[in-house]
């Protein structure tokens, strides 16, 4: 287990998080990443506006970012039926 | 030890000293459990109520990937299970979210109380309607309200119950949860708190840091959160 730190960047601005998560490795780290976008997606889909411009920035205890997941990978876009 | 607790009850009804003492002649064993420890799990058989002296508790619920849903949080002075007298097991678990001590008041004790004390006993059975009252309120959080106004009407809610045991000081509280715990009770998500936490403080509405929760303008977080505390039962009732 380790600490990792999910901070958030998009079009309102900069959220660190201050609190951490002790999570079994990076992969379950994106995954809660993942989780996250996907939670605030939703609340925007219900508001009728998605801002998919955002990412999440996995950082270690030392401040150190591990890995940056842009919103646009946690969720499938399908803009027309061809692409299905 | 109990004065919490008697401090949550008198603000509804008074309590005699005869009452005061059944209550006290009824509360046995003390324990304290860490962080974070499962002390109910659903199923199980019970044979005591327990009743929360100092720290947060919760009820919960999950399903298999370990997804958890907090149904209500206790704080001092609360019976977490007192539902249990007359259930006997409990369909969702019981745990703590801070260090916590509990008195245990086993069911034994309580059976004489309803059978000496119909005053208190009404009492009681009107706290277990406002643990329902608070599961029906925390439905309307988690099925219609957005992210913003479910963390506002949560820290509405916890100001008022902790103002009641005497545990708020002005326009502050502790409520030392983590994200993780909030996002537990409002069906959200560590991030989604996160973010939604730091919009509440931009909109001078609250703060929460560091486990404590700071009211910046109460009216318009009760407006932000549509919170109506009807449901909290706070006045005199007539029992």
């Amino acid at each position: 287990m380790a600490r990792y730190y999910l901070n958030i960047r998009n079009g309102g601005g900069y959220v660190e998080d201050m609190e951490g998560q002790e999570l079994p490795d990076l992969a379950a780290a994106r995954l809660q990443a993942i989780e996250g976008v996907r939670s605030v997606l939703s609340e925007e889909a219900r508001q009728g506006e998605i801002d998919l411009s955002g990412s999440i920035e996995i950082a270690d205890q030392a401040g150190n970012i591990l890995l940056i997941l842009p919103f646009s990978d946690a969720v499938h876009l399908r803009l027309n039926e061809k692409e299905a | 030890m109990i004065e919490r607790h008697l401090l949550k009850l008198r603000a509804r009804a008074p309590v005699g000293a005869d009452e005061e003492q059944a209550i006290r002649d009824a509360v046995g064993e003390v324990r304290t459990y860490p962080a974070d420890h499962v002390v109910i799990r659903a199923g199980q058989r019970i044979e005591a109520s327990t009743l929360l002296l100092d720290g947060i508790m919760c009820r919960y619920k999950d399903l298999s990937e370990g997804q958890r849903q907090i149904t209500e949080l206790h704080v001092s002075g609360d019976f977490v299970d007192l539902h249990s007298f007359t259930l006997k097991r409990l369909d969702h678990n019981i745990m703590t979210l801070t260090p916590c001590r509990v008195a245990m008041v086993p069911h034994e004790k309580l059976g004489q109380i309803t059978e000496r004390f119909p005053h208190l006993t009404r009492l009681y059975w009107f706290t277990t309607n406002m643990d329902a009252a608070i599961h029906r309120e925390w439905e309307l959080s988690l099925g219609r309200r957005t992210a913003l106004s479910r963390i506002a009407a949560l820290f509405c809610e916890m100001r008022l119950r902790l103002e009641v045991v005497g545990m708020t000081e002005g326009e502050t509280y502790a409520l030392p949860l983590t994200q993780t715990d909030l996002a537990e009770c409002l069906g959200l998500t560590p991030i989604h708190v996160n973010r939604t936490l730091k919009e509440l403080r931009e909109q001078g509405l609250v703060q929460f840091k560091s486990g404590r929760v700071t009211i910046l303008d109460w009216d318009r977080l009760r407006d932000v959160a549509e919170f109506d505390p009807a449901y909290l039962y706070l006045g005199p009732i007539p029992l």
